[in-house]
């Protein structure tokens, strides 16, 4: 069986004031096409450095890291740019949607730097902001629009590239549990659709919806159950 | 795509500098003080150099004037030359026979004094010089009426050439030509008015001379006076009719191998050796502010883009995750400081154009256009050079810190 993902033996140090921190320490994991993940650990159990890893924002100290025959842990920075941009769409717990532009603009933002013609980057960005139910809110910036919505079309904008994983830090941690609702049942669907979801999250309600749960301990994986 | 892409960061930079307009507009006016004092100083250059040239029109290059003194001579001081004999009259026909490189050749003396009509007087630059005189002065052109001829000039007849400047002080709407006027205790008849000339660097007036003729200038000013003699050469290479002349003055004043001359032969490349070393000199100390003003305007962009850069920590963030290289991030900061400059070079030379054109009332100077071509390119490269620290530093922000910046 082939993995969109393969982590082999992946450690990162980090060195704080002297002090060799091992966030990851010999951690394995592979990800399937079409897989819905969620990953839990406490503070401080290298999960968040997991997720920098999977999302390609950082780079192995040790360790191999293969994204669809690609080795993310021979790139350079421009190289990981470019493969964050093809093939990873974010979601973040704080949204991280730029302020002063509208919900349209911001969902565009990946299609530039794909070099994506105006024309279609409209039109694309129109499509995806329909598929999350924003139709009506495009022309709005994001101080116009309510948490959920905000959340939505970070989505929008995750899902705009068409990436091989999308990846959600926390996605429902800044939000109402309505809305909070509202959001994992916008990954359920994308999950039908076909789309592979990793959903780093410490709410083991939220963990639930995944259809494989992985804990992180000490940088290394404590668990990976299927449910 | 690359056109796209531009367009891209200018709509980004638009938006942030209009987010931020009168921050963006304090940090402008470094920019537009240094690259006002570029453009000025461009500008008044240009103007010096037109009225320089004007000014020069009546002593081309072909033109020689030998007199008792040696213009712009360094290594002599004018009471040195003071003592030396006096031109004489006779040298017109003795350097004429000699030389065959004079093409025309007229004695000049002059003086200043009065001239007047029906009680009306004016000041004049008088000067007695013979009908030759036209040649070695093309630039001088009769308007009106008709220059002297040698009989007059022979019979020391009282007639008079005016300059346009007295013709106007004088007679107002009138023709001068075929009127009288009072020089002294005599009635000259006017006639011939030369063409306006306008003024020497601005300083003083070609117009109020009042040309008569060689002979009536001995009988009636003085006999011997101050003069020098007008050449006009038929050499292509000036300095070869230089050292020919010269080799026959010193023929006519019988100097010994050894002696030196006791006459200066003056071009107008003395005028210009002086006239560039002033130029060089305004040019040198305007550079000096200009590049000093700049630098300032520079600091002050730099300064700005790096609190642009700062505030804008978590977008850069934002744009890396969402796959924008370090080039990417480069190129838009490179863009908004850029845009900032372009915007105070168009801002300084709109209000450049504007002294530049309120000056010229006093004193010949406009804007040229390779100037203000000029002033966008430095005000591209000022963008460019302060904004190249800060944007660096934009695109090596680490993602991961940026995307937590606060």
């Amino acid at each position: 069986m082939s993995f969109i993902i393969s982590l082999k033996d992946i450690e990162r140090f980090y060195d704080v004031g002297g002090e060799v921190v091992r966030a990851l320490d010999g951690l394995d994991l592979n990800i399937s096409a079409n897989e819905y993940i969620s990953i839990m650990g406490p503070s401080g159990s290298g999960k968040s450095t997991l997720m920098n890893m999977i999302g390609c924002l950082d780079t192995p100290t040790n360790g191999t890291y293969e994204f669809e025959n690609e080795y993310v842990h021979e790139m350079d920075e421009g190289q990981l740019a470019s493969i964050r941009n093809r093939k990873i769409g974010f979601v973040f717990q704080t949204f991280n949607l730029l302020p002063k532009s509208s919900a349209l603009r911001n969902v565009e933002v990946p299609l530039i730097y794909a070099n994506i013609s105006k024309k279609e980057r409209i039109d694309r960005a129109k499509e995806s902001l329909i598929d999350v139910g924003l139709e009506d809110r495009m022309h709005h910036k994001p101080n116009e629009l309510s948490g959920g919505q905000r959340q939505r079309v970070a989505i929008a904008r995750a899902l705009v590239n068409k990436p091989s994983i999308i990846l959600a830090d926390e996605p429902t941690g800044n939000l109402d549990s309505k809305s909070g609702v509202e959001i994992l049942n916008i990954f359920n669907q994308l999950h039908d659709k076909g789309n592979t979801i990793i959903l780093v999250t410490h709410e083991e309600e939220v963990a639930k919806n995944a259809k494989r749960m992985i804990l992180i301990l000490d940088g290394k994986v404590k668990s990976d159950i299927k449910n | 795509m690359i056109m796209s892409s531009i367009w891209q960061n200018i709509l980004i930079s638009l938006t942030s500098i209009s987010n931020n307009k009168f921050r963006a507009f304090l940090s402008v006016l470094g920019i537009v003080i240094g690259v006002l004092s570029v453009t000025l100083m461009g500008t008044m250059i240009s103007g010096l150099d037109q009225t320089f040239e004007k000014s020069m029109s009546s002593f081309r290059s072909d033109v020689l004037m030998i007199s008792r003194f040696q213009w712009f001579d360094g290594d002599k001081e004018w009471w040195q030359m003071r003592n030396r004999p006096r031109m004489k009259p006779e040298y017109v026909d003795n350097l004429r026979n000699r030389s065959t490189m004079i093409d025309a050749i007229a004695p000049v003396m002059e003086r200043s004094g009065e001239i007047s009509r029906n009680n009306v007087e004016t000041y004049a630059r008088f000067f007695g010089t013979t009908p030759e005189y036209l040649k070695t002065n093309e630039e001088q052109k009769i308007e009106s009426g008709r220059f002297f001829s040698n009989i007059e000039n022979e019979n020391g007849a009282r007639v008079v050439v005016i300059g346009n400047g007295i013709a106007t002080g004088l007679f107002e709407n009138e023709n001068p030509v075929n009127k009288y006027v009072k020089i002294g205790r005599n009635k000259y008849l006017v006639i011939g008015v030369i063409e306006k000339q306008g003024s020497f660097m601005g300083m003083w007036s070609l117009d109020n001379q009042a040309i008569i003729p060689f002979g009536t200038y001995q009988r009636n000013f003085a006999k011997r006076g101050w003069m020098n003699l007008r050449v006009k050469t038929n050499s292509e290479d000036i300095n070869l009719a230089k050292e020919e002349i010269t080799a026959q003055m010193r023929i006519i004043r019988k100097l010994k191998p050894l002696e030196e001359n006791n006459f200066g032969i003056n071009h107008s490349s003395g005028f210009e050796a002086q006239y560039n070393a002033i130029k060089f000199t305004i040019a040198g100390v305007g550079f000096f502010i200009t590049a000093l003003s700049l630098i300032v305007g520079g600091i002050g962009i730099m300064n700005i883009m790096f609190v642009s850069v700062k505030e804008r920590t978590r977008e850069i963030g934002i744009r890396k995750a969402l796959g924008a290289t370090p080039f990417n991030i480069m190129v838009q900061f490179l863009t908004e400081s850029i845009i900032i400059c372009l915007m105070g070079g168009v801002l300084a030379i709109s209000i450049s154009f504007i002294i530049s054109d309120i000056i010229n009332d006093f004193f010949p100077s406009t804007m040229p256009i390779k100037l203000a071509l000029f002033s966008i390119l430095i005000s591209v490269l000022i963008g460019v050079i302060s904004g190249f620290i800060p944007s660096s530093r934009a695109s090596k922000l680490d993602p991961i810190e940026a995307l937590r910046y606060e």
